[in-house]
């Protein structure tokens, strides 16, 4: 894959950006009024969002995957690493699909990668702590990855009303 | 150019959140039923090996401490509902298992709170502890079985 200065750039730029919503969703700890494990407003995927529409696939795959190994380096807790990158992979993998469904808006697409987001995380619990004991949690979190994937595609669709007249769309 | 994405909420995107909120309440109603809260048994594993079994009653004589990758979590009996200290366990509520301290830096498994019923399970991911609870009495009028 090719990539120009312009976009290489821009991923470069998303990525921090992710990095930095990542950390700042910390300052808002989801798990006080819901206490599951895993559970949290991921920000982070306004980023992945904006770049799988504005970039494309492969580009926001590469500012995923940055952003993940980053991330747990930065917060030097490897093991954070298989969470959040099982969790971003399927979120990726559910988004590339509706992404391409011609009647799906933002809301839809962030709604089911957010869900998909909450399965990932969850196998890679059963993986770890080898039980499937954290199944227990997938029903709570797949009903708050409906709040939280619907609030990030209304900050993802406030992001490109706000970017309708720049030339980022035009790749 | 690539299609600019729509930008408000469409029929299409209903769909999508009816296949998950079906998803969750099928495998809520899957796992969550039929819970006993008599009779338990808390099951402590540590990095995916069973480590202790016991009463939760027997916490009434003094919490147990289980320390797992750096971690340590205080296991006490509490009512459900609150977070009472070990040794002064009120009569109003169900009965069971808490984490009241833990030096964890997620705090998920104190803010779990107390699991009463069969089934339910605190999780601490970063010291990689589990209590479950299983077991639980059957009913003793139910039916054994139906021959003939």
């Amino acid at each position: 894959m090719k990539l120009t200065t312009k976009q290489l750039s821009l991923c470069a730029l998303l990525t921090a950006m992710a990095l930095a919503l990542s950390y700042l969703e910390n300052l808002f700890p989801l798990s006080l009024a819901i206490p599951v494990p895993g559970v949290k407003l991921g920000l982070a995927n306004i980023v992945t969002l904006f770049a799988l529409y504005a970039l494309g696939a492969a580009e926001a795959m590469l500012i995923l995957l940055a952003r993940c190994l980053l991330g747990s380096l930065f917060a030097g807790n490897l093991n954070a690493l298989m969470f959040s990158l099982l969790g971003g992979l399927c979120a990726m993998g559910v988004m590339i699909v509706l992404s391409r469904l011609p009647g799906l808006s933002l809301y839809g697409v962030s709604a089911g990668g957010a869900a998909a987001h909450s399965c990932g995380q969850i196998a890679a619990a059963v993986l770890t702590l080898g039980s499937s004991a954290p199944l227990y949690y997938l029903p709570v979190l797949l009903a708050v990855s409906l709040l939280t994937g619907g609030l990030t595609g209304l900050a993802s669709a406030c992001l490109f009303q706000g970017l309708a007249h720049t030339d980022l769309m035009k790749g | 150019m690539r299609p600019f994405p729509k930008l408000r909420p469409t029929v299409w995107d209903t769909l999508v959140v009816l296949c998950v909120a079906v998803l969750a309440v099928g495998l809520a109603f899957f796992q969550w039923r039929g819970g006993q809260s008599q009779g338990l048994t808390a099951v402590v594993s540590i990095d995916g090996t069973e480590a202790e079994r016991f009463a939760p009653g027997e916490l009434l004589e003094q919490p147990r401490t289980y320390t797992n990758n750096g971690y340590t979590l205080e296991v006490a009996c509490g009512v459900w509902g609150e977070v009472s200290p070990w040794n002064h366990v009120s009569s109003g509520g169900e009965q069971g298992v808490c984490v009241v301290v833990s030096d964890c830096p997620t705090q998920d498994c104190v803010h779990t709170g107390t699991i009463t019923r069969s089934g339910q399970s605190i999780v601490c991911l970063p010291a990689r502890i589990i209590i479950r609870l299983e077991g639980g009495v059957t009913d003793p009028d139910a039916v054994d079985a139906v021959l003939g």
